[in-house]
């Protein structure tokens, strides 16, 4: 491009100020740099492959810095060259030079936006350079289209993500990556007390955990640990020592009724989340999903007694609104409860548990249409 | 909890009061001559008869009493390399299933269901369903239905499913009677079969008031419930529309869930207690199999008005279209059977509509 922008120019200069100096004097200066242009660019393959061959070289060699410094002059002349961006990232990262590797990981993204791995390995600096939303984006994305799937970047993609995940209040989503080290038996004390933070929902990273905290962490790691891996037995065993050994510690019965909660244990969760807020009167979130759990329960009356005494700062609005407006309509207040589960689907039209509090209503009113339209509603968002 | 009707909750007033002078009666001749203490029978002795003959009163067989086994003595059956069986003497059943080298061999104390069995297995603290189990409609083994897809690499696996907590609570809280909520499960403990207790919550606490002459602890009324929440009531166990779509389960293992299937009908609404589930069921009875019976259950709504139940009331209920094709076996076309996928057994469809010719199974 730079080279045909020069000709024009001198071809404009030449044809229309043919006489004046400073047209001579520029003509002489840009054929100078055309010459140059093009001698360089004569020069550039043989350049480039020489270059590029001598940093596979000193990376073969172990040459680590020369290798980098090789592969950066590489891709400078041939900015598109994919390997050698992939290498120069490569040697950086196993060199903690983060910035470095993040800068070449982007140029590589650039070229080949599909390019998982490098997106992976760009999470995994930005993590180490502290830029966490990034390393977040990068590495859900990255692991979403199958990073983790070769093994032997699983482990290492997988116990990032988590931490990040649970900075970023996800506790569910991180508790999921974490599920597969227990399926697969890999054990450590870290991994566990990243568990116990996902589950006792402390959005930090490991690294931030305070030493004297570190223990009950991963005490209810390890004790959630054989539920992830499907041996409930296990865990409740380990849940009851643990419960016995920290009667007070907040978090820990809410950890035990938040993994509970999928699995059709009702019962077991609404007694998990009631010792919780016995213990912790202000956690919020737990009244949240007491109420939560007692609504699924048909425990219509006592959800609506758990809301009313919940600490009002911080409660989930819509958890709170569909439990508040389900209840109130199955205690008799239909016109309400139905008015609440509405503003929730304004807010979002795919809340399922707002869609089911409709059908409920309507079907026991006999408004058939209606209850039928939101049936039907949610069986499309279930699939 | 909602009130069906305003004339349904004055009959049902009325019933209250009667039944609490007629229950004090026999409570009172009891007492009067020393006998053994009171139970359900002493008052609603009809019903307790004959609820002892319904299926959910067998829901789980009690040891040692299991007619199922005791005419089927010696079951045996080789699935996928493994050797199953399952023999009765004296009362006393035992499952075992070998590999040709080793043998596991347990002791069976908890048996579910009345026609079609399956077994929970005890073992090392564990609790486990059996891999096999019994079929009347091939009269033998064969895998308990959900487990064929699991492979199983070692003679516990291939023993039975190792059960999470959740579901075997889940699986003796609708079987069996006598959990209590909170307490960890005791299977030794569970009463076998659902008790009155189990859905008239409170009963035990009536019984102990009326034998003192108190009437005024009776337990909520069931009849009270409108269809929807009586669909989920019985739904707890036979699973709701809500737990099945929460739950996202799909497919035809579904269609045993009679309350779920209901609910898709165009015809469920939960007002009208025409299509609540106690509308065709009794459930202190066995369950009725011939299909006319339920004819006049469907013409109640699709029916004339003038032989329609809502012809009695001052606001008669809203009748629906009638049927062009029939009058009768309305449940033939409407309600057809679905063969699980390795059930051995015929479900009969809940969801109420007009079926295609070679349609497939919807959701």
């Amino acid at each position: 491009m730079r080279f045909e922008v020069s000709i024009d120019c001198i071809v404009y200069f030449a044809q229309n100020k043919p006489n004046t100096w400073i047209t001579k004097g520029l003509l002489s200066a840009l054929l100078g740099a055309v010459l140059l242009c093009v001698g360089l660019e004569a020069q550039a393959p043989e350049l480039f492959a020489d270059v590029s061959a001598r940093a596979a070289q000193a990376r073969d060699a172990g040459n680590v810095l020369q290798a980098m410094d090789l592969y950066k002059q590489a891709t400078q002349l041939k900015p598109d060259w994919q390997e050698g961006w992939w290498n120069l990232g490569m040697l950086a990262y196993g060199a903690n030079q983060y910035p470095v590797a993040i800068g070449a990981f982007t140029h590589l993204l650039q070229i080949v936006p599909t390019a998982m791995p490098a997106m992976a390995l760009r999470g995994l600096c930005e993590f180490e350079t502290a830029a966490y939303d990034d390393a977040l984006r990068d590495l859900e994305q990255a692991v979403a289209h199958g990073a983790a799937s070769d093994p032997r970047n699983e482990q290492i993609l997988r116990f990032h993500l988590g931490q990040l995940l649970t900075r970023a209040g996800r506790y569910r989503d991180a508790l999921d990556q974490y599920e597969v080290f227990a399926r697969h038996q890999v054990e450590s004390s870290d991994l566990y007390a990243a568990i116990g933070m996902a589950g006792m929902q402390n959005a930090h990273l490991l690294s931030e955990l305070a030493a004297q905290d570190r223990a009950v962490y991963e005490a209810a790691g390890r004790a959630a640990y054989p539920l992830l891996a499907d041996d409930s037995t296990e865990s409740s065993h380990r849940f009851a020592e643990l419960f016995a050994r920290y009667p007070a510690t907040p978090n820990l019965h809410f950890f035990y009724g938040f993994l509970l909660f999928p699995h059709e244990a009702m019962d077991l969760t609404i007694d998990q989340l009631q010792r919780e807020v016995a213990i912790a009167p202000g956690n919020h979130l737990a009244y949240a999903y007491l109420a939560f759990a007692l609504m699924i329960a048909s425990r219509y009356a006592d959800a609506e007694r758990v809301l009313a005494s919940a600490p009002q700062a911080n409660v989930d609005q819509d958890i709170a609104q569909v439990v508040l407006g389900r209840s109130l309509a199955e205690n008799g207040k239909a016109e309400r409860g139905e008015e609440l589960l509405k503003q929730v689907l304004e807010r979002n039209p795919d809340n399922m548990e707002a869609h089911l509090g409709l059908v409920a209503i309507y079907s026991h009113e006999g408004r058939r249409e209606d209850a039928r339209r939101e049936r039907l509603a949610c069986l499309h968002l279930e699939k | 909890m909602r009130v069906v009707n305003g004339w349904l909750a004055c009959i049902w007033r009325s019933s209250v009061l009667l039944f609490a002078v007629l229950a004090a009666m026999p409570v009172a001749a009891q007492r009067a001559k020393g006998a053994a203490a009171v139970t359900c029978a002493t008052c609603h002795a009809g019903v307790v008869s004959s609820y002892a003959q319904a299926p959910m009163r067998h829901a789980i067989e009690p040891d040692g009493a299991n007619p199922q086994l005791a005419t089927h003595p010696d079951l045996k059956a080789t699935i996928g390399g493994y050797s199953y069986s399952v023999q009765t003497k004296d009362g006393k059943t035992t499952y075992s299933v070998s590999d040709g080298a080793n043998t596991i061999t347990l002791p069976v104390h908890y048996f579910f269901g009345q026609k079609t069995q399956t077994w929970v297995l005890e073992k090392d603290g564990h609790l486990y369903e059996g891999m096999v189990s019994y079929f009347p409609r091939i009269n033998g083994l064969d895998i308990t239905p959900g487990d064929q897809v699991i492979t199983p690499h070692t003679l516990e696996e291939a023993m039975g499913r190792k059960l999470p907590i959740w579901e075997s609570r889940k699986c003796f809280e609708c079987h069996g009677s006598g959990i209590e909520p909170g307490v960890p499960l005791e299977p030794a403990k569970i009463k076998p079969g659902l008790e009155c207790e189990h859905c008239h919550v409170g009963a035990q606490q009536h019984m102990e008031d009326a034998a003192k002459d108190n009437f005024k602890t009776l337990p909520p009324s069931l009849k009270k419930l409108d269809s929807e929440s009586l669909s989920n009531f019985c739904g707890q166990c036979h699973r709701s529309w809500e737990n099945v779509v929460r739950n996202r389960w799909h497919g035809i293992a579904f269609v045993r869930f009679q309350p779920y299937r209901m609910a898709l009908s165009r015809c469920f609404t939960g007002n009208d207690a025409r299509i609540g589930c106690v509308a065709c069921h009794d459930p202190h009875k066995p369950l009725v199999q011939d299909q006319k019976f339920y004819d006049s259950k469907c013409l109640a709504c699709h029916g004339e008005q003038a032989h329609s139940v809502a012809s009695m009331e001052k606001a008669p209920l809203p009748m629906m279209k009638t049927c062009p094709v029939a009058k009768e076996n309305c449940v033939s076309c409407h309600m057809p059977k679905v063969e699980l996928p390795g059930g051995h057994a015929l479900f009969t469809d809940h969801f109420i509509r007009i079926v295609k010719p070679g349609e497939a199974y919807q959701y």
